[in-house]
This record gives C-alpha cells, structure tokens and sequence, in this order.
C-alpha cells in the first residue's frame, strides 16, 4: 500500500521527466519531421530522418559521436582523478590555507566568464606555436582546458562523502604501516566507489553537452564534437529544415549517457559503507 | 602488484619521453607581431566558412592549393563566427580569409581586423550593383561578394493565384481564405516575442519608416537615427492595424521557427522570406511563386534588406598576398560562384552566373527581381544598436501597444547606447 | 637510573613507524624523475628555438619545484593538490584576474589592439588608386638575387619593369595571351608556386612614382595608389584627408577638429570608468535592483525546487523493496542525459502559443513567453525540469553513504518515518551536499543558456527595450556590453565584477553558516 503510493508518485515524475523528450521521439520519426507539424504521440514512424543524418555528406554524424565519447571519456577519467585527490587532501588533511582554498574553489566557479574566450586564445594562440599537439584542432588541447574544471563543485561533492568515512581508518592503517598513497588507493577509495561514479557520469554529461570551447577549438568538420555539430545544424535560418534530423541527432546524442550511467549503476547504488562500520 | 603498476608506469614515462623527444617541435612559426610585415609565409592559405559551405568550397580550395603550391585548409565554426574570427585574429591564430555576411564590414573595420580587397574595373562590373554597393564601406571595397539574398513574398498559388497589388488585397485575400478554413494564419512573417526587424522592415518602409537619414554620399548615417521620427511613428502605426489587435495578420507567436514549416504545412498562404526557405517550400509541394513584396496602398516602396555574403581578407593572417590572391582573383570567377550556389542556394552575386542559375531555376531570377530596389543591411557598427530596441518596439505595436510610446523608447535606448 | 630516562624517550618515540626504503618507494621516486625528464625534453626545444628565456625559466622553475615536492616525503597535501591546481590557475584563475584586468580598461569593438595595429589599419585602409592610373597585370620575376615586377598596362599592352628605384619601361618581353609575362630580358620569371613562396617579398615591394607607389595586390595583380593618411610622429597625429587626426589618449580614438572620430581605435586604460557607469547610468542603476530581487527569486526556486523533487524521488527509490528501481532510473536522469541546448530550445517552442505543445495539450491560451508571471513560471519549470535529475543523482549517492542501521535504529526507538527523516537522513544528506546547494545557487545565479534559449530576457515591455521580465543580471549584463555597437568587454567585465562580489558574499555567508555543521557532523 504505501509502495502502491511510492510507485505511483514516481511514475508521475517520470511521466514530467519524459513527455519533452517523447516530443522529440516523434519529431525525430516524422518523416516531415518540422516544428510546427508533430505532435506529442509519434505518428507515421519512419527512420528517415535517422538515416539522413546517419548518410549525410555535410554532417558527418558518426565522426561527431566518436570525437563526443572520446573525449568525454578520457577527460571525466582524468578530471574524476584531479578532483579525487583535491578532495582527499581537503577532507583528510589539514594544512594552512585549506579553508581558504575550499571556499575559493566554489567561488571562482561563480565569476561570469565573459573574457573566457579571449583568454583561451592568449593561452593557446602561444601553446600552438610551440606545442601544436596541444593546440587548436587538436583533442589534447581541448582535453587540457577540460580540466581546469576538473576541480570545482565535484570536489566538493567527493569531500563531503569523503568526511563521512571514519578517520579511525585511516589512523589503523597508518599504525599497521602503509603510507598516505596504500591508504588513499586501498582504503579509502574503495569506500567511495559510489560517489566516484555518480562524479564521473556528471564530468561526462557536462563534457558532452560543451559546446562554447569545443567550438572555437575544433574547426575540421571531422573533429568536431556532437554539441558542436548540432548547433551547426540549427544556426541562422536552417532551423527547419533540419529539426526532424536535428531531433534525431538530439536522440543518439543521450545514448553514450545512459551508456554510461548503466554501466556505473551497480556503483551508485551499491551500499559499501557496511563492512567498514561494522569491523 | 604494486610495483608491477609503478614499473609500468615509468615504463610509460620512458615511453612517452621517447615520443616527445622525437616530436618535431623544430621550426615553429615565429610569433607574429603587430607590425605591417607578418610572420614569413607558412606555405598554407586557412580560410573559415561556416558548416554550409565548407564542403561547397573544398574542390576549388584545393585546385587553387596545386595551381600556388601552397597547402589550403578551410576550417569550420559553427557559432559566433564574427567574434571568434576578431578575437582570434587579434591574438594571432586567426585565419587569411574569412567568409561572412556583408554588414559585418563596419565592425571588422573598427577593428582592424580585414583589408580592402582590389578588384579591378571590369571584376566590379561584372558583380550587380547592389551587391558592390553592400560591400563598400567608407569609399573602399572591403569584400567580395559571391551570393545576394533579399526577402521576397512567396505566395501558394494553389491558395491565392493572383499576385496582390497592395498589402491590404494581400490581407484580404488572407482572411477570407482563413475564415473559409482552409488556412490558419493570414501571413507567416515571423514576429517572436523580441521582433524580427529583418523581416518586417519592407513592410515599415511601406509605411513610411526610416532607421537612419542619409549621408551625403548615400550612407547611413549613424548620428541621425530616425526610429523614432514621425514617419517611423506612422509606419509603427500601420504595423499595429496588421497586428494581433487588428488584422491579425501580424503575430508574436508566428517566429523564426515555425513560419516557414507553417507555410510549407499550407497554414498560410503567404510568406515573407528568402531562398532559404525554398527547400522546405518546395517539399510542400504545392504551386508557388515569387514576387517582391507589395506596399500600402499610396505607401513607400516597400524595399527588402540585401544580405551579400562576401569572402575577406584578414589583415593580420600569416598570408595577406596568397588570401589577396584568392579573393580578388580566383573567387571571382563563374565555376566558384555556380558551385557555391549548388551547395547553399542562394542567388549568385556574379551576373553572368546569376544568368546561367537563373535559366536552369528561376526562383533565384524571381529574388532578384524583387530585390532589385533593395536597400543593402547597414553594415556600419552602429546597426547592433538597433536590431534589439527596433524589434522590441515592434513586438511591443504587433500585440496592440501604442505606436508612439513604443518608437520613443527605441530612439531613447539607440540614442543611449550609441552615446556611450 | 640512566636507562629509565631513554626508554622513557624511546618508547616516546615508538607510536612513529619507521620509514623504510621499500621498492615501491625507488620505484615511484625514478617515475617522478622520468617525468620530469620528459616534460622538459618535450617543452625546451620549442622555447629555445623561439629564444624565449623567461618562458624556459619558468619551465625550468617550475618543473624542479614540482618535481622536488613529489620526490620529498613530506608536503603530502601539495601532492594531491598540484595537478588539478596548476589546471585550475591556467583556466579558471587566470581568466578571472585577466577580467578583472580588463574591467579598467575600454577592451571591446573598435579597441581590441594597440596604438600602432591601428595606425597600419588606418593607413592601409586610406589607399586610394592614383586616378587614371592603369590596373596593371602582374608577373613576378628575380633579376639576379632581387624581385622585380613585371607590368603589363592591360589597355597598351605595354611592359614595365619596377623595382625598388622605380618604374622603367621593358623591351623585349614576351607576353602571354592571359596578360602574364612569360620571358623577358635580364630576369627569370618566377612561377605560381614560386611566386607564392616568395609572397612576403612581393608584399613589402613597393614601386615609386609620382603619384605614390605601386604595390601588389595578390600575385598577378598591382595597383598605382597612395595612403590618403599618413601618421607622423611629431604630432602624434594623421594627416592627411578630413584634417589633421589627433591621437585621444583619453578615449582610444583619432579625432579631427570637427570632433569626427575615425573607426580604428586603441585599447586604452579608462580607471575607473567602467564601474562609475554602472552606478550612475540610470538605465543601468535604476532596474539593477528589479533584476537582483527577480535573479536571486529564481535561483533559490530553482535550488529548492530541484532539491525538492531530486530528493523525494531519490527517497522514494531508496526502499528495499521497491521494484524496478533500474528502468526508473534510466527515466528520471534522461533530462539530464539529453544535450541541455537542444531541450531548452524544444521547451521555448513547446510554450509557443498558438503552435505550441502545452497549450495545445492543455487547451489554452495562455501567451507564456509573453507575460512577465507566466514566462517567470516558464523559466522555473523548464528549469526544474533540466536540473532534477542532477538533485536526485547525488541525493542517491548521499544515501548510499547512510548506514541503514541508523534508521532503522530510529524506527526501533519508534519513530515514525516523516521524524526520522527530519532528525536522521536529513542532516546527514545535507552535510554533504550543503556544498553543492550553495553551488547550484551559484550555478543558477549565472544560468546564463537557461534564460537566454527561452526567453532571450523577455518579455519586454515596450517602454523599457532594455530589461525583460526574465533577465537575469548576466543576461542583462551581456544585452549592455554586446548588444550596442559592438562588444564592449571592458564594460562587461566591470559588472561581471559586481555580479561575482554579489554571488560570493552571499555564498560566502551561507558558507560560514554551515561551518559549524560541518564540525558537528564530521
């Protein structure tokens, strides 16, 4: 009885969460796939649109979708890095400025970065001279600018879980004698395995749908990322024309994150804690 | 297992120091400085395009690449190309030729940031005239023009056969048609909650409307802005009688879109647009054609905004001579205008190749024509000071505001903002 | 007696392990000279070649810090903080400083470079084609070790060599059917790709006649002409047509006599120019407060909306024996799984309203975006929407993180489920995630994309073009500084100022508040 109610108040948030996107499914199926023609309920299902987009010679959409996972995923990996060790250090540690530091990394997050172009190109009109493998219109530059959000909100998120996690732990590994590296890879890590996962699957969200740097970065059409493609696809006045593909596109563009989130699933929900506590 | 990890781990470093050492970072281009003689040639022509017609651009870019010996590259940028060009360019990693629409002159000016193209005397009879016109900027021809657009009205004939003489047969036709059901909208001209200036300006010339008075020489002048004058009050006022609290055939839901999906869906029977609406126009498939758009009765000509898309030369690219070379002398050329067009329909700038399209399609024939007393977007920098309060003011008079009040605040935020 | 003093000390000693030399630790100490080593066999080269010493100084610097404090045992936290804070300088900080930076000077459109740029632009745009005079063909030619140009006047056919001693007539040229030169006496004719090579020579080769020079335009074009300004130095000045243009330190601009200004500017230091418009422009100032009351309103709806549904549904989930967890999962993170741009977009035409899908559905009539309550009711929605699935995201990690043991203690103590959330799960979930309240604040605050791919600001009401119904203070901001004549950064980044110093010390108070939370709990 109370599970009926439990039931029933999701499936109304789930119906909330998915009518857009059924809106788009029948936008992308309509084969005259345009705005002011579809309706909520997909009529006339047709795969023409998937295959334009799919067989298209001005977008290549394959080329997109690799360039989008690619990246998205080596750079969540290396940001979940960066962030994991910020935030052992913060949560773990107690040095002069910690503070000070944590409080600055929330801040800075909130500056409007109107100049934030500008100063990319300062940096990586220099880094192309000297290094092209890390500049413009290449993966590894984009990648590097990636990370400098790599510490941010999610290190915050990971030090919160992270004080959670008893200190006598790491005090009885100390005593036992491994250093502060055993006890950050052996110990402690494994205990977090849940927020590792939910922190990857949110860096990787966000990197797939940047589109501001990934655009002024990559300029092959063969490089570019999906974000980045399909705003070329919807600017100025080919709105129309394109928006059954552009819907299309929008659909297969969610399936690397539910990918993602599938596979991290069993780590999100898996509750570890237990045999930490009670030993 | 541990040292099995840190011993793959120099393993890699080794690895990848071994790479780096053998990276041929030797011969980096030297830093380009400020100064009138760039960087030494690199060898290589970069030119930027937008996603339609990178592809269009390719082949020729390749054979002008062979004829030089020089390695030409076009790149694409999907979103706010005339800032990331400027800002690029002012840092350095900027491009040697950069395709663009013609009312981005002013600004690219201001900042230095592209060169007069040299086009001879017969090169510039060779392009219409108003292209030429749209392109020059302060007496210097600062581009040159491959593709002319205007809007014009697109009428479905299986609907309204006859072309209408005036404005108000056109709405009459319209509503008769909509109370007999068999369409929904009068006019798709998209309004949007923010306006449309670009469209609705033939319509507020009709009416009498000016954005700016003239200079001597024919220019717009920046310091005389006419928003808020008493025939643009008028125009206004005419707008309103077409809006939502009239006609109805003026209203802010139709916008940029749905207005041309409506039309090619046959929920309306006349549309205002360019040739880019004519790919979905011509799926609709019904009759169609094309005429300029029509006036008040007793109005002003009703005169269309040109938009000439034009190549230009940077002025801080790395090649100045090779991008002067391919833009006065290799894109002026028949065979580049024509693959262009068949890449992104739009009329050709070049007559002789607008000739040859047209005889093999005539809408582009049509668009010209009713583009012929068109008058080029101002291209001066102080044109983005007035797309904004224009198009509110004109949001504001289609649900029913007061004409004057409306126009007041346009002239007075323009008039702020181009003090500053 | 003796010996009871030093076991006493010893055994003092004794709780420290002692550190021994395992292999791990050679090892590791080896992989950070590796390193090290390969990052400066990489990064040197290319700064030497360019002779950038104070670039190699720092590379060197740099890399011996680093590479000391990872070798030492000790400053343990610098070594888990480094990487992602030489990451977080580079792209973060330093854009941050260079705004700042910028907000004093009159960065934008129109003066983006430096004093000389413009004057090269000024002056290269003021050439003007000698009147009457020929627009010879071009051919490029090497008279021994220097370029020469080979003229052909298309109307007399005739040929002329210039060099850099002038203009003089040739004899004995061969001429193409195209116009180009294809032999002449004394000189080789360079081919295209030669030519191409050579096109900085080509470029800074000027002919001298009466009426100016003769230049190259391109590679098989030149022109006759003369800059119709030309800068002098003594005055620091243009002279030329429309008068003498002096340099206006004060504004970045060249003005005349007649107080006509010429379009090329400069960058110039304005003070505090910047900041002393956005307190006293009236248009700025006077509807500052409107869109403050109006931002801070949606963010914390946007919060607390979020956090509200996230939640719940997260709760409602987490019951043992709830079915079918996994499919409703994948439903209710699919907001966030698709592309943010793309939705925002669908959810402005969904409000469309003649043609839209909620009115439709509804069967209203309702003008969403356009009334100032229905499009603020709009925006939150659309948000709720975007930002749910994140809420419930990390609220489902959070409560991983609760033993169970700890309710079910409370429900044993007899409890009941409401009490033993507000006193038990409650807290707990929010010592973790405070932090990414006060951040999703922040992160709302400044939603730039989420008003602007709706509304764009609006509505707008007639009288005041300038502030919409649902404008934020950075969508504001960005209609000021980019919507008038061209960018003005310099202007932007002075109320991007103002904006952050509001957001941080709100979030700064909020922050110390949850200070003492933080002790407590963990």
């Amino acid at each position: 009885m109370k599970l009926a109610f439990r039931h029933a108040f999701v499936l109304v948030v789930c119906a909330f969460a998915i009518f857009p996107i059924l809106f788009v499914v029948s936008a992308a199926i309509n084969p005259l796939g345009t705005l002011a023609s579809t309706e909520l309920l997909p009529t006339g299902a047709s795969f023409t649109n998937f295959g334009e987009l799919l067989t298209s010679d001005v977008y290549p959409f394959g080329r997109w979708f690799f360039n989008s996972v690619f990246i998205a995923l080596l750079s969540s990996f290396a940001s979940l890095l960066l962030s994991m060790f910020a935030a052992y250090a913060f949560s773990r540690m107690r040095f002069a400025g910690r503070r000070v530091g944590l409080l600055a990394l929330l801040l800075i997050q909130m500056f409007p970065q109107f100049l934030a172009i500008v100063t990319i190109f300062m940096i990586f009109t220099e880094v192309t001279e000297l290094y092209p493998a890390f500049g413009f219109d290449t993966v590894w530059g984009l990648m590097l600018l990636y990370l400098g959000g790599a510490l941010g909100v999610n290190t915050w998120l990971m030090k919160g879980f992270l004080d959670t996690v008893p200190k006598e732990l790491d005090e009885a590994a100390t005593v036992d004698g491994a250093t502060h590296a055993q006890v950050f890879w052996r110990i402690i890590m494994p205990l977090v395995t849940p927020i590792l996962a939910v922190t990857a699957l949110l860096a990787f969200i966000t990197t797939m749908s940047e589109f501001l740097m990934a655009n002024v970065f990559l300029r092959d059409p063969e490089s570019k990322t999906l974000a980045v493609g399909m705003y070329g696809m919807i600017a100025g006045d080919r709105r129309n024309e394109n928006f059954g593909m552009f819907a299309a596109a929008t659909l297969l563009t969610a399936i690397p994150t539910v990918s993602v989130f599938l596979w991290l699933q069993k780590y999100i929900v898996s509750g570890l804690t237990s045999g930490a506590v009670k030993g | 297992m541990r040292k099995r990890a840190l011993g793959v781990a120099a393993l890699t470093t080794l690895a990848l120091t071994a790479c780096g050492g053998s990276d041929p970072a030797a011969a980096p281009s030297a830093a380009p400085s400020e100064s009138a003689s760039a960087a030494p040639a690199s060898g290589k022509l970069v030119i930027w395009a937008d996603p339609n017609r990178v592809k269009a651009l390719a082949p020729f870019a390749d054979q002008f690449g062979t004829e030089n010996g020089v390695t030409v590259e076009v790149k694409e940028i999907s979103k706010d190309n005339q800032q990331t060009f400027l800002t690029a360019s002012q840092q350095g990693s900027g491009p040697d030729v950069m395709i663009g629409a013609h009312d981005w002159i002013g600004n690219l000016v201001q900042n230095g940031a592209i060169e007069p193209v040299s086009l001879t005397e017969e090169q510039k009879a060779a392009f219409s005239d108003v292209a030429i016109k749209a392109v020059t900027f302060d007496g210097q021809i600062y581009g040159a023009p491959y593709a002319v657009e205007n809007i014009a009205l697109i009428r479905n004939t299986d609907l309204a056969p006859d072309a209408p003489a005036t404005i108000e047969e056109m709405v009459a036709t319209g509503k008769k048609l909509k109370d007999d059901g068999k369409v929904q909208e009068i006019l798709c001209l998209p309004v949007g909650q923010k306006g449309d200036a670009f469209h609705v300006y033939p319509l507020f010339a009709a009416g009498g409307g000016k954005l700016f008075g003239a200079t001597p020489s024919g220019d717009p002048d920046p310091k005389q802005v006419l928003v808020g004058s008493e025939g643009s009050v008028k125009a206004f006022g005419k707008l309103r009688d077409l809006g939502e609290k009239g006609d109805g055939a003026l209203k802010t839901s139709i916008t940029n879109e749905n207005y041309i999906s409506s039309f090619a869906g046959q929920k309306c029977a006349y549309l205002i647009s360019g040739p880019w609406a004519m790919g979905d126009v011509r799926k609709g498939g019904f009759g169609y054609d094309i005429t300029p758009v029509p006036t008040f009765e007793g109005g002003d000509p009703a005169t269309p905004f040109v938009g000439v898309q034009s190549f230009f030369v940077a002025a801080k690219g790395q090649n100045k001579t090779l991008a002067q070379e391919f833009v006065t002398n290799y894109v002026t050329n028949k065979d580049v205008a024509k693959a262009l067009y068949e890449a992104d329909p739009r009329p050709p700038a070049l007559t002789e190749a607008l000739e040859e399209v047209k005889a093999a399609d005539a809408d582009a024939g049509k668009f010209m024509e009713a583009g012929k007393e068109g008058m080029p977007m101002p291209a001066i920098p102080e044109m983005q000071a007035v797309w904004d309060p224009f198009g509110i003011a004109e949001a504001a008079i289609v649900k029913g505001g007061d004409a004057a009040k409306a126009a007041a605040a346009a002239q007075k935020t323009i008039d702020g903002s181009l003090k500053n | 007696m003796t010996p009871d003093p030093r076991e006493a000390a010893e055994t003092r000693r004794a709780p420290r392990p002692r550190r021994t030399i395992t292999t791990a630790f050679v090892v590791s100490r080896i992989a950070v000279l590796a390193v090290a080593a390969a990052i400066l066999l990489y990064a040197a080269p290319p700064l030497i070649a360019t002779r950038s010493w104070i670039g190699l100084g720092v590379l060197f610097g740099a890399t011996a810090v680093i590479g000391y404090l990872y070798l030492t045992r000790r400053y343990v936290p610098a070594k888990y903080l480094i990487p992602g804070t030489v990451f977080l300088l580079a792209f973060q900080v330093f854009p941050v400083l260079y705004t700042v930076t910028t907000a004093f000077t009159n960065f934008g459109d129109g003066h983006r470079g430096d004093k000389a740029a413009a004057i090269a632009a000024i002056e290269r745009g003021s050439v003007r084609q000698a009147p009457g005079s020929p627009e010879y063909q071009l051919t490029t030619a090497m008279r021994g070790s220097d370029l020469v140009f080979l003229l052909v006047d298309p109307d007399t056919k005739q040929v002329s060599l210039g060099d850099a001693a002038g203009l003089s007539p040739l004899t004995g040229a061969e001429v193409g059917v195209t116009g180009k030169v294809l032999r002449a006496p004394g000189v080789t004719v360079l081919t295209a790709p030669e030519a191409a090579a050579r096109a900085d020579e080509i470029a800074a080769l000027a002919v001298p006649t009466d009426a100016g020079a003769i230049k190259a335009s391109g590679l098989s074009r030149a022109f006759e002409g003369r800059a119709a300004l030309a800068y002098e130095e003594g005055c620091d000045c243009l002279r030329g047509e429309g008068g003498p243009w002096r340099a206006d330190e004060s504004r970045g601009y060249f003005v005349n006599a007649a107080g006509d200004r010429l379009a090329q500017g400069w960058q110039v230091n304005v003070g505090f120019d910047n900041f002393a418009r956005v307190l006293t422009n009236p248009t700025i100032s006077g509807y500052f407060l409107g869109v403050f009351a109006w931002n801070s309103v949606f963010a914390l709806a946007s919060v607390a909306g979020t956090f509200a549904l996230g939640m719940a549904v997260a709760l409602a989930l987490h019951h043992p024996r709830m079915r079918g967890t996994k499919v409703y999962r994948i439903a209710l993170i699919l907001p966030y799984a698709m592309p943010s741009f793309a939705m925002l977009l669908v959810w402005r035409d969904m409000f469309n309203r003649d043609f839209g899908l909620i009115n439709q559905m509804l069967g209203l009539d309702v003008d969403w975006l356009g009334g100032v309550t229905t499009a603020r009711l709009a925006v939150v929605l659309v948000n709720l929407w975007l930002g749910f699935p994140y809420m419930f995201l990390v609220t489902t990690g959070a409560l991983q993180a609760i033993p169970r043991e700890l309710t079910e203690a409370a429900a044993i103590d007899g409890a009941t489920p409401w009490k033993a959330f507000r006193q038990v799960t409650l807290p707990l979930l929010l010592v973790a995630l405070t932090p990414l309240l006060i951040s999703s604040f922040a992160f709302n605050f400044n939603n730039f994309n989420a008003i602007q791919l709706t509304t764009e600001g609006g509505p707008f009401p007639a009288e005041n073009p300038q502030v919409g119904g649902t404008d934020l203070l950075i969508t504001y901001t960005f209609r000021l500084a980019f919507g008038t004549g061209g960018a003005q950064f310099g202007f932007a980044a002075a109320i991007s100022v103002f904006i952050f110093a509001i957001v941080a010390i709100v979030s700064a108070v909020a922050f110390r508040r949850t200070r003492k939370q933080e002790e407590v709990y963990a």
